[in-house]
């Protein structure tokens, strides 16, 4: 650490001089990304390593109902207990895999969780209240497509194969591994599950930056008053910015007094649950093809959510 | 061990060891708020010092990680069994079988793995250790649209509407700007005196004569960053003034001279001072 803290402070400023405009705002803005998100992911890991080696075995499971389409709402009211936005989701839901977990049900809980955790709803509520049902659209719509999800997965003839081969190996070293020495499988898990995730980090945090530099935000804000295009674009939005679940609805806000409430809700329930930082985080876990799949059910849910609140209500 | 698992296992830890002493030393440097809304500083550094114990921790355990998990239960005995949570270099045996490719393609990929990962190591470092913070610059105020006609801000809801007795000395360039995003007109802004302090940006419209003092505002972090704006009319500014450069600007606001530029109001400059910029550039 001494080592980093002496390239920083002995780097000059004028190191760089030669870079263009662009070039700084993609390091700016992609540091942005890391700095914001690290803290979110070192929480996941903790509240992981809370699920997996501190509380006692199948304390969780336990207590699940059995019958699969109840315990998959159950799951996916958990993210209320939770004030973890969407990165921090990730290993914690890996966590609950490896702690024997359904795939589906680990689905349900992951893309549940980030809408249904008490942050997102308090800042949600703060920023539209209860103003053309957009907090409640968000709340029983992201319920409803993260339950979807879970039960479209759950009839898989072998869930094992929407994983990746790198983390099956993860799950069978857990299951293999001695109940003691929990300091040890504490500090060994949050070496295990940083050499995932923080790669797929700093990777997402690049191309999220890169986009925002690419992709010139005006056009798509300029397509939020069209019913039809409202839903599109911001979905395309939330795809790019790629900004944490906690505060996406004072972003949206600051956007917000052209946009249809549509637009608004298909934002704040696709934004959590997929996005250009979020895909490269689930590749640690999902195979690229699982990936698609369930990118493409989500977006077709919150498109048809976002068009419903346009049209019908 | 070879270098290729060598680097696999140290790659999350030293990802993790960048990014704690990048946050720590902006958090002590009092310069997170270049990346971050100070809503979050306490958070996030609790979270780093979390995670250095944690780190350390892990740099404390891991080398003999091999020894338990090829001796004492990694399942079938495979002396790297526990090497792969990354899911990056996947030599292990079952997963050999699986893919059923030849050594030779395995090595490859296994090489090209490595350079990745070193290469993903090499940026972080670059990116936070070895390029000064800095704040965004007028090329994000072209791609997201100084004062977005569509945009709100936040606080915007429950900003008074202007009447003529406001005391307007302590307004800032966001102040000035809701007022005139919430469609208070010349007759309230003609004669009225300002100071306002921001970064020079050209009207992308009448860039000649016009330009912006700017600040941008952060809701969560830069990425969600919004350009605000007070246009001042000064033909010739470039000469003075470069573009990014940080001024202070006393004037008084009257009717667009420019008939390129979109501003309806613009502030007349009796003096623009080239200031240092602040070590909170961002509004909030």
């Amino acid at each position: 650490m001494l080592v980093l803290l002496g390239i920083r402070y002995l780097t000059p400023a004028s190191v760089t001089e030669w870079m263009t405009d662009p070039a700084r705002d993609f390091v700016t803005l992609s540091i942005s990304v890391i700095i914001e998100s690290l803290p979110f992911v070192f929480l996941g890991i903790v509240l992981s390593s809370l699920v997996q080696v501190w509380l006692p075995e199948g304390f969780l499971l336990r207590r699940l109902p059995r019958n699969p389409a109840l315990r998959r709402f159950t799951i996916s009211l958990l993210g209320v207990l939770l004030p973890v936005c969407e990165c921090g989701n990730v290993p914690l839901a890996r966590g609950l895999i490896m702690s024997g977990l359904t795939v589906a049900d680990s689905m349900t809980f992951l893309f549940a969780a980030p809408i249904i955790n008490p942050i997102t709803i308090v800042t949600t509520y703060q920023a539209f209240g209860w103003n053309d049902g957009i907090l409640v659209s968000r709340i029983i719509g992201g319920l409803l497509i993260a339950n979807l999800v879970g039960f479209i997965f759950s009839r898989h003839p072998s869930p094992e194969k929407l994983l990746t081969t790198g983390f099956q190996e993860a799950c069978a070293i857990d299951e293999a591994a001695p109940r003691n020495r929990r300091v040890r499988r504490t500090f060994l898990q949050f070496s295990r599950e940083t050499s995932a995730m923080m790669p797929a980090l700093f990777i997402g945090a690049g191309i999220a930056g890169f986009i925002q530099v690419a992709v010139s935000r005006n056009v798509l804000v300029a397509l939020g008053s069209n019913p039809l295009w409202s839903v599109l674009a911001l979905m395309t939005l939330a795809f790019v910015v790629a900004i944490c679940s906690n505060v996406d609805a004072f972003f949206i806000l600051s956007f917000g007094s052209t946009f249809l409430p549509g637009g608004i809700v298909a934002f704040l329930v696709f934004g959590p649950m997929i996005d250009v930082k979020m895909l490269a985080l689930l590749r640690t876990t999902f195979t690229a093809k699982t990936l698609v799949q369930v990118s493409i059910l989500i977006a077709m849910c919150a498109a048809t959510l976002g068009l419903a609140v346009n049209y019908v209500f | 061990m070879s270098f290729s698992r060598l680097v696999s296992r140290w790659q999350g830890l030293a990802l993790s060891l960048i990014g704690v002493t990048a946050t720590v030393w902006l958090g002590f440097a009092g310069q997170l708020g270049l990346y971050i809304h100070p809503r979050y500083y306490v958070f996030t550094l609790v979270m780093a010092a979390i995670a250095v114990v944690l780190i350390v921790g892990a740099f404390a355990v891991v080398p003999t990680e091999g020894d338990d998990d090829a001796h004492d239960h990694a399942p079938g005995g495979h002396e790297h069994a526990h090497d792969h949570a990354a899911g990056g270099h996947d030599l292990h045996p079952a997963a050999v079988a699986r893919s059923g490719r030849s050594p030779r393609t395995r090595r490859l990929r296994m090489l090209t793995g490595t350079a990745a990962s070193l290469a993903v190591v090499a940026a972080a470092v670059t990116a936070l250790l070895v390029v000064p913070p800095t704040t965004l610059t007028s090329s994000t105020v072209a791609q997201r649209s100084i004062n977005n006609a569509s945009a709100t801000l936040p606080g915007e809801g429950s900003a008074s509407a202007a009447s003529a007795g406001d005391d307007t000395s302590s307004y800032t360039v966001k102040n000035w700007s809701l007022l005139m995003r919430q469609g208070v007109g010349l007759d309230y802004f003609d004669g009225r005196a300002a100071t306002v302090t921001g970064f020079v940006t050209p009207d992308a419209d009448d860039p000649d004569n016009v330009f912006f003092v700017a600040r941008f505002v952060v809701t969560c972090c830069a990425v969600d960053a919004q350009p605000v704006g007070v246009a001042v009319y000064r033909p010739g500014w470039q000469s003075s003034y470069p573009t990014d450069s940080w001024v202070s600007v006393d004037g008084t606001f009257g009717a667009d001279p420019s008939v390129l530029s979109t501003a309806n109001i613009v502030l007349q400059p009796d003096a623009i001072t080239g200031i240092a910029q602040p070590s909170d550039p961002y509004v909030y």
